[in-house]
Protein backbone atom coordinates (compact mmCIF):
# COMPACT_ATOMS: atom_id res chain seq x y z
CA UNK A 1 0.00 0.00 0.00
CA UNK A 2 2.88 2.31 0.78
CA UNK A 3 4.39 1.31 -2.54
CA UNK A 4 1.14 2.08 -4.33
CA UNK A 5 1.14 5.45 -2.59
CA UNK A 6 4.72 6.35 -3.49
CA UNK A 7 4.30 5.08 -7.03
CA UNK A 8 1.07 7.03 -7.40
CA UNK A 9 2.65 10.27 -6.25
CA UNK A 10 5.52 9.84 -8.62
CA UNK A 11 3.24 9.05 -11.56
CA UNK A 12 1.05 12.07 -10.97
CA UNK A 13 3.94 14.45 -10.50
CA UNK A 14 5.47 13.19 -13.76
CA UNK A 15 2.14 13.30 -15.61
CA UNK A 16 1.67 16.84 -14.28
CA UNK A 17 5.17 18.01 -15.12
CA UNK A 18 4.78 16.88 -18.71
CA UNK A 19 1.95 19.29 -19.33
CA UNK A 20 3.46 22.61 -20.36
CA UNK A 21 0.24 24.45 -19.53
CA UNK A 22 0.21 23.32 -15.91
CA UNK A 23 3.89 24.03 -15.57
CA UNK A 24 3.61 27.62 -16.74
CA UNK A 25 0.82 28.15 -14.24
CA UNK A 26 2.99 26.93 -11.41
CA UNK A 27 5.67 29.42 -12.36
CA UNK A 28 3.35 32.38 -12.84
CA UNK A 29 0.86 32.04 -9.98
CA UNK A 30 3.33 32.67 -7.15
CA UNK A 31 4.26 36.00 -8.71
CA UNK A 32 0.60 36.92 -9.07
CA UNK A 33 -0.22 35.96 -5.50
CA UNK A 34 2.81 37.74 -4.11
CA UNK A 35 1.68 40.89 -5.92
CA UNK A 36 -1.87 40.52 -4.65
CA UNK A 37 -0.61 40.27 -1.09
CA UNK A 38 1.39 43.42 -1.55
CA UNK A 39 -1.04 45.66 -3.39
CA UNK A 40 -4.38 44.47 -2.11
CA UNK A 41 -3.72 44.77 1.59
CA UNK A 42 -2.32 48.21 1.96
CA UNK A 43 0.25 47.24 4.55
CA UNK A 44 3.49 48.61 3.26
CA UNK A 45 4.37 50.37 6.51
CA UNK A 46 3.71 47.41 8.74
CA UNK A 47 6.30 44.66 8.11
CA UNK A 48 4.53 42.15 10.38
CA UNK A 49 1.26 42.63 8.55
CA UNK A 50 3.03 42.45 5.22
CA UNK A 51 4.60 39.12 6.07
CA UNK A 52 1.29 37.83 7.40
CA UNK A 53 -0.39 38.87 4.14
CA UNK A 54 2.26 37.11 2.05
CA UNK A 55 1.91 33.98 4.12
CA UNK A 56 -1.87 34.13 3.73
CA UNK A 57 -1.55 34.57 -0.01
CA UNK A 58 0.82 31.64 -0.30
CA UNK A 59 -1.46 29.33 1.69
CA UNK A 60 -4.36 30.46 -0.49
CA UNK A 61 -2.35 29.55 -3.53
CA UNK A 62 -1.45 26.19 -2.03
CA UNK A 63 -5.10 25.43 -1.40
CA UNK A 64 -6.08 26.48 -4.92
CA UNK A 65 -3.41 24.31 -6.42
CA UNK A 66 -4.58 21.33 -4.40
CA UNK A 67 -8.25 21.71 -5.27
CA UNK A 68 -7.65 22.51 -8.89
CA UNK A 69 -4.83 20.00 -9.23
CA UNK A 70 -6.73 17.12 -7.74
CA UNK A 71 -10.07 17.86 -9.37
CA UNK A 72 -8.26 18.22 -12.66
CA UNK A 73 -6.39 14.97 -12.08
CA UNK A 74 -9.61 13.12 -11.31
CA UNK A 75 -11.40 14.53 -14.30
CA UNK A 76 -8.38 13.47 -16.31
CA UNK A 77 -8.77 9.90 -15.13
CA UNK A 78 -12.23 9.92 -16.64
CA UNK A 79 -10.98 11.29 -19.93
CA UNK A 80 -8.11 8.86 -20.06
CA UNK A 81 -10.47 6.01 -19.18
CA UNK A 82 -8.29 4.98 -16.26
CA UNK A 83 -10.81 5.69 -13.50
CA UNK A 84 -12.39 2.25 -13.85
CA UNK A 85 -8.99 0.60 -13.78
CA UNK A 86 -8.08 2.48 -10.61
CA UNK A 87 -11.34 1.42 -8.98
CA UNK A 88 -10.78 -2.17 -10.12
CA UNK A 89 -7.33 -2.28 -8.49
CA UNK A 90 -7.10 -4.40 -5.36
CA UNK A 91 -5.57 -1.65 -3.19
CA UNK A 92 -8.08 0.54 -1.31
CA UNK A 93 -9.26 3.37 -3.48
CA UNK A 94 -8.06 5.95 -0.95
CA UNK A 95 -4.51 4.70 -1.50
CA UNK A 96 -4.98 5.49 -5.18
CA UNK A 97 -6.53 8.93 -4.72
CA UNK A 98 -4.57 10.28 -1.74
CA UNK A 99 -1.28 10.35 -3.70
CA UNK A 100 -2.99 12.56 -6.27
CA UNK A 101 -4.08 15.14 -3.70
CA UNK A 102 -0.87 14.98 -1.70
CA UNK A 103 1.17 15.30 -4.91
CA UNK A 104 -0.81 18.48 -5.63
CA UNK A 105 -0.04 19.51 -2.06
CA UNK A 106 3.65 19.10 -2.71
CA UNK A 107 3.37 21.28 -5.79
CA UNK A 108 1.48 23.68 -3.51
CA UNK A 109 4.32 23.53 -0.98
CA UNK A 110 6.73 24.58 -3.66
CA UNK A 111 4.35 27.40 -4.65
CA UNK A 112 4.27 28.60 -1.05
CA UNK A 113 8.02 28.87 -0.93
CA UNK A 114 8.04 30.52 -4.35
CA UNK A 115 5.39 33.07 -3.34
CA UNK A 116 7.40 34.05 -0.28
CA UNK A 117 10.59 34.23 -2.31
CA UNK A 118 8.99 36.49 -4.91
CA UNK A 119 7.53 38.62 -2.17
CA UNK A 120 10.96 39.15 -0.70
CA UNK A 121 12.56 39.67 -4.05
CA UNK A 122 10.06 42.04 -5.60
CA UNK A 123 8.44 43.81 -2.66
CA UNK A 124 10.99 43.54 0.16
CA UNK A 125 8.65 41.53 2.33
CA UNK A 126 10.74 40.97 5.45
CA UNK A 127 11.29 37.24 5.80
CA UNK A 128 12.02 37.20 9.50
CA UNK A 129 10.95 33.92 10.99
CA UNK A 130 10.68 33.61 14.75
CA UNK A 131 10.77 29.80 14.96
CA UNK A 132 12.69 28.58 11.88
CA UNK A 133 12.57 24.92 12.94
CA UNK A 134 8.86 25.03 13.63
CA UNK A 135 8.37 26.82 10.33
CA UNK A 136 10.17 24.02 8.47
CA UNK A 137 7.79 21.60 10.15
CA UNK A 138 4.70 23.74 9.74
CA UNK A 139 4.99 23.80 5.95
CA UNK A 140 4.80 20.02 5.42
CA UNK A 141 2.06 19.84 8.07
CA UNK A 142 0.12 22.45 6.16
CA UNK A 143 0.69 20.47 2.93
CA UNK A 144 -0.66 17.39 4.65
CA UNK A 145 -3.69 19.12 6.14
CA UNK A 146 -4.56 20.72 2.82
CA UNK A 147 -3.85 17.56 0.83
CA UNK A 148 -6.10 15.53 3.11
CA UNK A 149 -8.95 18.03 2.83
CA UNK A 150 -8.36 17.63 -0.89
CA UNK A 151 -8.90 13.89 -0.41
CA UNK A 152 -12.30 14.46 1.18
CA UNK A 153 -13.27 16.72 -1.70
CA UNK A 154 -11.85 14.30 -4.27
CA UNK A 155 -14.31 11.69 -3.05
CA UNK A 156 -17.14 13.86 -4.33
CA UNK A 157 -15.39 14.12 -7.69
CA UNK A 158 -15.87 10.36 -8.05
CA UNK A 159 -19.59 10.94 -7.90
CA UNK A 160 -19.93 14.18 -9.81
CA UNK A 161 -18.61 14.28 -13.30
CA UNK A 162 -18.15 18.04 -13.37
CA UNK A 163 -15.27 17.63 -10.95
CA UNK A 164 -13.24 20.48 -12.31
CA UNK A 165 -15.92 23.15 -12.08
CA UNK A 166 -16.86 21.88 -8.66
CA UNK A 167 -13.21 22.21 -7.65
CA UNK A 168 -13.07 25.81 -8.80
CA UNK A 169 -16.28 26.61 -6.95
CA UNK A 170 -14.91 25.10 -3.74
CA UNK A 171 -11.86 27.34 -3.63
CA UNK A 172 -13.49 30.53 -2.44
CA UNK A 173 -15.61 29.43 0.54
CA UNK A 174 -12.53 27.85 2.05
CA UNK A 175 -10.52 31.01 1.49
CA UNK A 176 -13.11 32.96 3.41
CA UNK A 177 -13.82 30.46 6.18
CA UNK A 178 -10.16 30.07 7.02
CA UNK A 179 -9.55 33.78 7.27
CA UNK A 180 -7.11 33.78 4.40
CA UNK A 181 -8.89 36.47 2.47
CA UNK A 182 -10.35 38.72 5.14
CA UNK A 183 -9.57 38.70 8.84
CA UNK A 184 -11.98 36.43 10.67
CA UNK A 185 -12.72 39.17 13.21
CA UNK A 186 -14.78 41.11 10.66
CA UNK A 187 -16.90 38.07 9.81
CA UNK A 188 -19.76 36.60 11.84
CA UNK A 189 -18.44 34.25 14.51
CA UNK A 190 -19.92 31.10 12.99
CA UNK A 191 -17.64 31.50 9.96
CA UNK A 192 -14.65 31.30 12.25
CA UNK A 193 -16.13 28.21 13.87
CA UNK A 194 -16.36 26.57 10.44
CA UNK A 195 -12.69 27.42 9.96
CA UNK A 196 -11.88 25.29 12.97
CA UNK A 197 -12.81 22.20 10.99
CA UNK A 198 -10.73 23.14 7.99
CA UNK A 199 -7.15 22.05 7.41
CA UNK A 200 -6.09 25.27 5.66
CA UNK A 201 -7.07 27.29 8.75
CA UNK A 202 -4.75 25.33 11.03
CA UNK A 203 -2.12 25.10 8.33
CA UNK A 204 -2.13 28.85 7.93
CA UNK A 205 -2.09 29.44 11.68
CA UNK A 206 0.81 27.02 12.12
CA UNK A 207 2.80 28.77 9.44
CA UNK A 208 1.91 32.27 10.59
CA UNK A 209 2.62 31.58 14.23
CA UNK A 210 5.91 29.91 13.36
CA UNK A 211 6.88 33.03 11.46
CA UNK A 212 5.48 35.69 13.78
CA UNK A 213 4.98 33.95 17.09
CA UNK A 214 3.61 33.16 19.59
CA UNK A 215 3.93 29.39 19.82
CA UNK A 216 3.02 27.46 16.63
CA UNK A 217 2.92 24.05 18.31
CA UNK A 218 -0.81 23.91 19.15
CA UNK A 219 -1.67 24.72 15.53
CA UNK A 220 0.80 22.15 14.22
CA UNK A 221 -0.81 19.59 16.50
CA UNK A 222 -4.23 20.56 15.22
CA UNK A 223 -2.96 20.13 11.65
CA UNK A 224 -2.11 16.54 12.41
CA UNK A 225 -5.41 15.95 14.16
CA UNK A 226 -7.52 17.32 11.31
CA UNK A 227 -5.35 15.47 8.75
CA UNK A 228 -5.95 12.16 10.50
CA UNK A 229 -9.67 12.92 10.72
CA UNK A 230 -9.81 13.80 7.04
CA UNK A 231 -8.01 10.58 6.17
CA UNK A 232 -10.63 8.54 8.02
CA UNK A 233 -13.56 10.55 6.66
CA UNK A 234 -12.11 10.64 3.13
CA UNK A 235 -11.54 6.88 3.08
CA UNK A 236 -15.08 6.24 4.25
CA UNK A 237 -16.53 8.70 1.72
CA UNK A 238 -14.52 7.24 -1.12
CA UNK A 239 -15.72 3.76 -0.26
CA UNK A 240 -19.33 4.91 -0.06
CA UNK A 241 -19.20 7.00 -3.21
CA UNK A 242 -17.54 4.27 -5.25
CA UNK A 243 -20.37 2.03 -4.16
CA UNK A 244 -22.90 4.59 -5.37
CA UNK A 245 -21.02 4.99 -8.65
CA UNK A 246 -21.02 1.21 -9.12
CA UNK A 247 -24.72 1.07 -8.58
CA UNK A 248 -25.45 4.03 -10.88
CA UNK A 249 -22.96 2.94 -13.49
CA UNK A 250 -21.29 6.33 -13.87
CA UNK A 251 -17.63 5.35 -13.54
CA UNK A 252 -16.87 5.22 -17.23
CA UNK A 253 -18.84 8.32 -18.20
CA UNK A 254 -16.96 11.46 -19.00
CA UNK B 1 -16.53 -25.48 -9.54
CA UNK B 2 -17.04 -23.27 -12.58
CA UNK B 3 -14.75 -20.27 -12.84
CA UNK B 4 -17.66 -18.00 -13.68
CA UNK B 5 -21.32 -18.64 -12.94
CA UNK B 6 -23.97 -16.20 -14.05
CA UNK B 7 -27.55 -16.86 -13.07
CA UNK B 8 -30.54 -14.82 -14.21
CA UNK B 9 -28.38 -11.71 -14.13
CA UNK B 10 -30.20 -8.40 -14.51
CA UNK B 11 -29.07 -4.83 -14.78
CA UNK B 12 -31.15 -1.72 -15.31
CA UNK B 13 -29.63 1.68 -15.97
CA UNK B 14 -31.58 4.64 -14.72
CA UNK B 15 -30.74 8.03 -16.00
CA UNK B 16 -32.33 11.42 -16.02
CA UNK B 17 -32.80 13.43 -19.11
CA UNK B 18 -33.49 17.09 -19.56
CA UNK B 19 -32.60 19.91 -17.23
CA UNK B 20 -35.92 21.58 -16.63
CA UNK B 21 -38.44 18.84 -17.17
CA UNK B 22 -36.65 15.91 -15.70
CA UNK B 23 -37.66 12.65 -17.22
CA UNK B 24 -36.44 9.35 -15.96
CA UNK B 25 -35.39 6.85 -18.54
CA UNK B 26 -34.74 3.21 -17.88
CA UNK B 27 -32.62 0.90 -19.98
CA UNK B 28 -32.95 -2.76 -19.18
CA UNK B 29 -29.49 -3.75 -20.34
CA UNK B 30 -29.61 -7.28 -18.93
CA UNK B 31 -32.87 -9.13 -18.48
CA UNK B 32 -31.93 -12.46 -16.96
CA UNK B 33 -28.78 -13.93 -18.47
CA UNK B 34 -27.47 -17.35 -17.48
CA UNK B 35 -24.22 -19.05 -18.45
CA UNK B 36 -21.20 -20.79 -16.97
CA UNK B 37 -17.54 -20.74 -17.84
CA UNK B 38 -15.34 -23.65 -16.79
CA UNK B 39 -11.83 -23.13 -15.45
CA UNK B 40 -9.28 -23.01 -18.25
CA UNK B 41 -11.92 -22.35 -20.87
CA UNK B 42 -11.85 -19.63 -23.50
CA UNK B 43 -15.45 -18.50 -23.60
CA UNK B 44 -16.93 -16.13 -26.14
CA UNK B 45 -19.75 -13.74 -25.37
CA UNK B 46 -21.33 -12.61 -28.62
CA UNK B 47 -24.18 -10.31 -29.46
CA UNK B 48 -25.09 -7.24 -31.47
CA UNK B 49 -24.42 -3.68 -30.25
CA UNK B 50 -26.21 -2.97 -27.01
CA UNK B 51 -26.70 -6.65 -26.26
CA UNK B 52 -25.25 -6.22 -22.78
CA UNK B 53 -21.82 -7.80 -23.19
CA UNK B 54 -19.86 -4.95 -21.66
CA UNK B 55 -22.45 -4.63 -18.91
CA UNK B 56 -21.98 -8.31 -18.06
CA UNK B 57 -18.21 -7.95 -17.95
CA UNK B 58 -18.43 -4.83 -15.78
CA UNK B 59 -20.59 -6.69 -13.30
CA UNK B 60 -18.21 -9.64 -13.21
CA UNK B 61 -15.18 -7.36 -12.76
CA UNK B 62 -16.93 -5.57 -9.84
CA UNK B 63 -17.26 -2.21 -11.57
CA UNK B 64 -21.03 -2.35 -11.69
CA UNK B 65 -23.62 -3.74 -9.31
CA UNK B 66 -26.27 -6.07 -10.72
CA UNK B 67 -29.92 -5.13 -10.26
CA UNK B 68 -31.02 -8.74 -9.97
CA UNK B 69 -29.93 -12.33 -10.26
CA UNK B 70 -26.58 -13.60 -9.10
CA UNK B 71 -23.03 -14.06 -10.27
CA UNK B 72 -20.03 -15.92 -8.94
CA UNK B 73 -16.47 -15.39 -10.03
CA UNK B 74 -14.08 -18.02 -8.68
CA UNK B 75 -16.73 -18.67 -6.05
CA UNK B 76 -16.90 -15.03 -4.90
CA UNK B 77 -19.79 -12.61 -5.23
CA UNK B 78 -18.73 -9.59 -7.31
CA UNK B 79 -21.24 -7.35 -5.56
CA UNK B 80 -20.21 -8.22 -2.00
CA UNK B 81 -16.64 -9.47 -2.22
CA UNK B 82 -15.04 -7.18 -4.79
CA UNK B 83 -11.63 -7.29 -3.11
CA UNK B 84 -11.26 -11.05 -3.52
CA UNK B 85 -12.14 -10.83 -7.20
CA UNK B 86 -10.06 -7.77 -8.07
CA UNK B 87 -6.96 -9.54 -6.89
CA UNK B 88 -7.64 -12.53 -9.11
CA UNK B 89 -9.00 -11.23 -12.39
CA UNK B 90 -7.65 -9.04 -15.15
CA UNK B 91 -9.76 -6.69 -17.27
CA UNK B 92 -8.81 -5.44 -20.72
CA UNK B 93 -11.10 -3.39 -22.90
CA UNK B 94 -10.70 -2.47 -26.53
CA UNK B 95 -9.96 0.98 -27.84
CA UNK B 96 -7.10 3.26 -27.03
CA UNK B 97 -8.22 4.66 -23.70
CA UNK B 98 -7.14 3.51 -20.27
CA UNK B 99 -3.44 4.40 -20.34
CA UNK B 100 -1.37 7.35 -19.13
CA UNK B 101 -0.45 8.93 -22.44
CA UNK B 102 2.34 11.14 -21.23
CA UNK B 103 4.16 8.29 -19.56
CA UNK B 104 6.17 5.51 -21.13
CA UNK B 105 4.84 1.97 -21.40
CA UNK B 106 7.28 0.95 -18.72
CA UNK B 107 6.03 3.62 -16.29
CA UNK B 108 2.45 2.60 -16.99
CA UNK B 109 3.21 -1.01 -16.24
CA UNK B 110 5.23 -0.16 -13.13
CA UNK B 111 2.43 1.94 -11.73
CA UNK B 112 -0.23 -0.68 -12.31
CA UNK B 113 2.09 -3.37 -10.95
CA UNK B 114 2.18 -1.43 -7.68
CA UNK B 115 -1.59 -0.96 -7.71
CA UNK B 116 -2.07 -4.68 -8.32
CA UNK B 117 0.35 -5.60 -5.57
CA UNK B 118 2.91 -7.39 -7.69
CA UNK B 119 5.73 -8.35 -5.29
CA UNK B 120 8.74 -6.05 -5.72
CA UNK B 121 11.10 -8.95 -6.36
CA UNK B 122 9.01 -10.21 -9.27
CA UNK B 123 8.07 -6.87 -10.73
CA UNK B 124 10.98 -6.32 -13.07
CA UNK B 125 11.00 -9.87 -14.47
CA UNK B 126 7.22 -9.92 -14.83
CA UNK B 127 7.15 -6.67 -16.77
CA UNK B 128 9.99 -7.82 -19.03
CA UNK B 129 8.30 -11.11 -19.84
CA UNK B 130 4.97 -9.42 -20.54
CA UNK B 131 6.58 -6.88 -22.85
CA UNK B 132 8.09 -9.84 -24.64
CA UNK B 133 4.71 -11.62 -24.80
CA UNK B 134 2.98 -8.65 -26.41
CA UNK B 135 5.92 -7.76 -28.62
CA UNK B 136 6.77 -4.35 -27.18
CA UNK B 137 10.29 -5.14 -26.00
CA UNK B 138 12.66 -2.39 -27.08
CA UNK B 139 9.96 0.30 -27.27
CA UNK B 140 8.93 0.31 -23.65
CA UNK B 141 10.63 3.62 -22.88
CA UNK B 142 8.72 5.59 -25.48
CA UNK B 143 5.72 7.63 -24.43
CA UNK B 144 2.38 5.95 -24.96
CA UNK B 145 1.03 8.99 -26.83
CA UNK B 146 3.39 8.07 -29.68
CA UNK B 147 2.11 4.49 -29.89
CA UNK B 148 -0.07 3.09 -32.64
CA UNK B 149 -3.45 1.68 -31.73
CA UNK B 150 -2.22 -1.88 -31.99
CA UNK B 151 0.68 -1.15 -29.66
CA UNK B 152 -1.65 0.45 -27.13
CA UNK B 153 -3.97 -2.51 -27.32
CA UNK B 154 -1.12 -4.91 -26.70
CA UNK B 155 0.12 -2.77 -23.83
CA UNK B 156 -3.40 -3.01 -22.41
CA UNK B 157 -3.21 -6.76 -22.48
CA UNK B 158 0.16 -6.70 -20.76
CA UNK B 159 -1.36 -4.44 -18.10
CA UNK B 160 -4.25 -6.84 -17.58
CA UNK B 161 -1.85 -9.72 -17.03
CA UNK B 162 0.51 -7.99 -14.57
CA UNK B 163 -0.81 -9.69 -11.47
CA UNK B 164 -1.03 -13.07 -13.20
CA UNK B 165 -4.83 -13.22 -12.94
CA UNK B 166 -6.71 -16.50 -12.94
CA UNK B 167 -9.37 -15.08 -15.21
CA UNK B 168 -8.91 -12.57 -17.98
CA UNK B 169 -11.81 -10.51 -19.30
CA UNK B 170 -11.24 -9.23 -22.83
CA UNK B 171 -13.87 -6.81 -24.11
CA UNK B 172 -13.44 -6.44 -27.87
CA UNK B 173 -9.65 -6.59 -27.77
CA UNK B 174 -9.27 -6.31 -31.55
CA UNK B 175 -11.62 -3.38 -32.13
CA UNK B 176 -10.14 -0.85 -34.51
CA UNK B 177 -7.00 -2.84 -35.28
CA UNK B 178 -5.72 -3.52 -38.76
CA UNK B 179 -5.75 -7.19 -39.90
CA UNK B 180 -2.13 -7.75 -38.94
CA UNK B 181 -2.52 -6.10 -35.53
CA UNK B 182 -5.70 -8.06 -34.90
CA UNK B 183 -3.97 -11.28 -35.81
CA UNK B 184 -1.14 -10.53 -33.39
CA UNK B 185 -3.63 -9.94 -30.61
CA UNK B 186 -5.38 -13.21 -31.50
CA UNK B 187 -2.07 -15.03 -31.35
CA UNK B 188 -1.45 -13.58 -27.91
CA UNK B 189 -4.90 -14.71 -26.78
CA UNK B 190 -4.33 -18.18 -28.23
CA UNK B 191 -1.05 -18.50 -26.34
CA UNK B 192 -2.79 -17.48 -23.12
CA UNK B 193 -5.39 -20.15 -23.74
CA UNK B 194 -2.57 -22.66 -24.21
CA UNK B 195 -1.23 -21.63 -20.79
CA UNK B 196 -4.56 -22.63 -19.32
CA UNK B 197 -5.93 -19.21 -18.42
CA UNK B 198 -9.68 -18.82 -18.16
CA UNK B 199 -10.70 -16.14 -20.63
CA UNK B 200 -14.01 -14.42 -21.29
CA UNK B 201 -13.86 -12.72 -24.68
CA UNK B 202 -16.33 -10.51 -26.49
CA UNK B 203 -15.99 -9.71 -30.16
CA UNK B 204 -17.99 -8.73 -33.20
CA UNK B 205 -15.80 -10.79 -35.52
CA UNK B 206 -17.22 -14.25 -35.97
CA UNK B 207 -14.13 -15.81 -37.49
CA UNK B 208 -12.28 -14.60 -34.41
CA UNK B 209 -14.74 -16.31 -32.12
CA UNK B 210 -14.67 -19.42 -34.30
CA UNK B 211 -10.88 -19.52 -34.27
CA UNK B 212 -10.39 -18.87 -30.57
CA UNK B 213 -13.39 -19.83 -28.48
CA UNK B 214 -14.10 -23.24 -27.09
CA UNK B 215 -17.63 -22.28 -26.17
CA UNK B 216 -19.86 -19.36 -27.03
CA UNK B 217 -22.95 -17.71 -25.63
CA UNK B 218 -25.02 -15.44 -27.81
CA UNK B 219 -27.07 -12.70 -26.19
CA UNK B 220 -29.22 -10.03 -27.79
CA UNK B 221 -31.12 -7.15 -26.25
CA UNK B 222 -30.15 -8.29 -22.77
CA UNK B 223 -31.58 -11.75 -23.24
CA UNK B 224 -29.92 -15.11 -23.60
CA UNK B 225 -30.21 -16.53 -27.14
CA UNK B 226 -28.06 -19.64 -27.43
CA UNK B 227 -24.90 -21.29 -26.15
CA UNK B 228 -22.64 -24.07 -27.28
CA UNK B 229 -19.39 -24.84 -29.05
CA UNK B 230 -18.86 -23.10 -32.38
CA UNK B 231 -19.53 -26.46 -34.01
CA UNK B 232 -22.82 -26.89 -32.16
CA UNK B 233 -23.96 -23.43 -33.11
CA UNK B 234 -23.02 -24.05 -36.72
CA UNK B 235 -24.92 -27.34 -36.61
CA UNK B 236 -28.12 -25.37 -36.19
CA UNK B 237 -27.72 -24.13 -39.70
CA UNK B 238 -25.70 -27.06 -41.05
CA UNK B 239 -28.66 -28.48 -42.91
CA UNK B 240 -28.61 -25.28 -44.89
CA UNK B 241 -26.67 -24.06 -47.82
CA UNK B 242 -25.62 -20.47 -48.10
CA UNK B 243 -25.95 -18.76 -51.44
CA UNK B 244 -24.35 -15.38 -51.96
CA UNK B 245 -25.63 -13.29 -54.84
CA UNK B 246 -23.78 -10.19 -55.88
CA UNK B 247 -26.35 -7.60 -56.89
CA UNK B 248 -26.47 -3.89 -57.50
CA UNK B 249 -29.35 -2.33 -55.64
CA UNK B 250 -32.31 -4.49 -54.70
CA UNK B 251 -35.49 -2.79 -53.58
CA UNK B 252 -37.39 -3.83 -50.48
CA UNK B 253 -40.39 -5.33 -52.40
CA UNK B 254 -38.02 -7.58 -54.32
CA UNK B 255 -36.47 -8.70 -51.03
CA UNK B 256 -39.93 -9.52 -49.73
CA UNK B 257 -40.66 -11.64 -52.80
CA UNK B 258 -37.31 -13.41 -52.41
CA UNK B 259 -38.13 -14.20 -48.79
CA UNK B 260 -41.27 -15.99 -49.84
CA UNK B 261 -39.48 -18.26 -52.34
CA UNK B 262 -39.96 -21.86 -51.19
CA UNK B 263 -36.92 -23.15 -49.32
CA UNK B 264 -35.53 -19.78 -48.23
CA UNK B 265 -34.71 -19.80 -44.49
CA UNK B 266 -33.41 -16.27 -44.26
CA UNK B 267 -32.04 -13.43 -46.32
CA UNK B 268 -29.61 -10.78 -45.23
CA UNK B 269 -28.19 -8.03 -47.33
CA UNK B 270 -24.58 -6.91 -46.87
CA UNK B 271 -22.49 -4.25 -48.52
CA UNK B 272 -19.10 -5.45 -49.65
CA UNK B 273 -16.75 -3.28 -51.66
CA UNK B 274 -18.81 -1.90 -54.52
CA UNK B 275 -21.54 -4.50 -54.55
CA UNK B 276 -24.47 -5.41 -52.41
CA UNK B 277 -24.46 -9.08 -51.51
CA UNK B 278 -27.60 -11.01 -50.69
CA UNK B 279 -26.81 -13.82 -48.30
CA UNK B 280 -29.55 -16.43 -48.67
CA UNK B 281 -29.79 -19.42 -46.38
CA UNK B 282 -31.47 -22.24 -48.27
CA UNK B 283 -33.08 -25.35 -46.81
CA UNK B 284 -33.00 -27.21 -50.09
CA UNK B 285 -29.44 -26.72 -51.23
CA UNK B 286 -28.33 -25.06 -54.42
CA UNK B 287 -31.46 -26.10 -56.30
CA UNK B 288 -33.04 -22.89 -55.10
CA UNK B 289 -30.80 -20.70 -57.26
CA UNK B 290 -32.97 -20.66 -60.45
CA UNK B 291 -36.04 -19.65 -58.41
CA UNK B 292 -34.06 -16.81 -56.82
CA UNK B 293 -32.73 -15.61 -60.15
CA UNK B 294 -36.24 -15.66 -61.56
CA UNK B 295 -37.36 -13.22 -58.86
CA UNK B 296 -34.36 -11.05 -59.62
CA UNK B 297 -35.07 -10.61 -63.33
CA UNK B 298 -34.51 -7.01 -64.19
CA UNK B 299 -31.75 -6.51 -61.63
CA UNK B 300 -28.19 -7.18 -62.66
CA UNK B 301 -26.69 -10.06 -60.77
CA UNK B 302 -22.95 -10.64 -60.58
CA UNK B 303 -21.17 -13.59 -59.02
CA UNK B 304 -23.24 -16.33 -57.41
CA UNK B 305 -21.45 -18.41 -54.79
CA UNK B 306 -22.66 -21.48 -52.95
CA UNK B 307 -20.91 -22.36 -49.70
CA UNK B 308 -21.12 -24.12 -46.34
CA UNK B 309 -22.56 -22.08 -43.50
CA UNK B 310 -20.08 -20.36 -41.18
CA UNK B 311 -20.40 -19.31 -37.57
CA UNK B 312 -21.39 -15.90 -38.82
CA UNK B 313 -24.36 -17.39 -40.67
CA UNK B 314 -25.36 -19.22 -37.51
CA UNK B 315 -25.01 -15.98 -35.56
CA UNK B 316 -27.07 -13.94 -38.01
CA UNK B 317 -29.78 -16.59 -37.91
CA UNK B 318 -29.75 -16.73 -34.08
CA UNK B 319 -29.77 -12.99 -33.56
CA UNK B 320 -32.24 -12.39 -36.37
CA UNK B 321 -34.80 -14.75 -34.90
CA UNK B 322 -34.23 -13.57 -31.32
N1 LIG C 1 -23.76 3.95 -18.09
C1 LIG C 1 -24.87 3.70 -18.79
N2 LIG C 1 -25.97 4.43 -18.58
C2 LIG C 1 -27.11 4.18 -19.27
N3 LIG C 1 -27.24 3.19 -20.15
C3 LIG C 1 -26.19 2.41 -20.42
C4 LIG C 1 -24.94 2.62 -19.75
N4 LIG C 1 -24.04 1.70 -20.20
C5 LIG C 1 -24.71 0.95 -21.11
N5 LIG C 1 -25.99 1.37 -21.25
C6 LIG C 1 -27.02 0.75 -22.12
O1 LIG C 1 -27.09 -0.62 -21.81
C7 LIG C 1 -27.27 -1.40 -22.99
C8 LIG C 1 -26.19 -2.47 -23.07
O2 LIG C 1 -24.96 -1.85 -23.25
P1 LIG C 1 -23.58 -2.65 -23.33
O3 LIG C 1 -22.49 -1.64 -23.38
O4 LIG C 1 -23.52 -3.65 -22.25
O5 LIG C 1 -23.70 -3.39 -24.73
P2 LIG C 1 -22.61 -4.22 -25.53
O6 LIG C 1 -23.17 -5.57 -25.76
O7 LIG C 1 -21.29 -4.15 -24.88
O8 LIG C 1 -22.60 -3.42 -26.91
P3 LIG C 1 -21.38 -3.13 -27.92
O9 LIG C 1 -21.26 -4.33 -28.77
O10 LIG C 1 -21.88 -1.96 -28.70
O11 LIG C 1 -20.18 -2.84 -27.10
C9 LIG C 1 -27.25 -0.42 -24.14
O12 LIG C 1 -28.59 -0.18 -24.51
C10 LIG C 1 -26.63 0.82 -23.56
O13 LIG C 1 -27.18 1.96 -24.17
MG1 LIG D 1 -19.40 -3.36 -25.38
Amino acid sequence: MIRAFASGMWIHVVQFSRNPFDLTGVVIWPIVYASIAYYLLDSKDNPRLLLAASLGASVMLMWSLVVIGSSNALENQRWLGTLELLVAAPVPFAAVIAPITVASGVVGGYALVATLAWGTLLFDVPLVIVHPLAFALAVPCCVLAIGMLGLVMASTFVLYRAAFSLGIALQYPVWIATGLLVPLSVLPTFVGRIGWFLGPYWGYRAIREAALGPSPWPAIGMCLVVSATYLVVGTACLRAFVHVARSRGTLKLT
Amino acid sequence: MAAIEVHELERTYRSRKGVIRRRRTEVRALQGITFEVAAGELFGLLGPNGAGKTTTIKILTTLLLPSGGSARVLGYDPARQPGEIRRRVGHVFGGDRGLYDRLSALDNLRYFADLYRVPVREKRARIASLLELVGLTGRERERVETYSRGMRQRLHIARGLLHDPEILFLDEPTIGLDPVGAREVRETVASLRAQGKTILLTTHYMYEADELCQRIAVIAGGRFVAAGTPRELKARVLDRTVIELETFGVAEPTLERLRSVAGVASIASETREQAEVLVVQSRIGAEIVPALLLELTGTSVGKVITREPTLEDAYVELVGSA
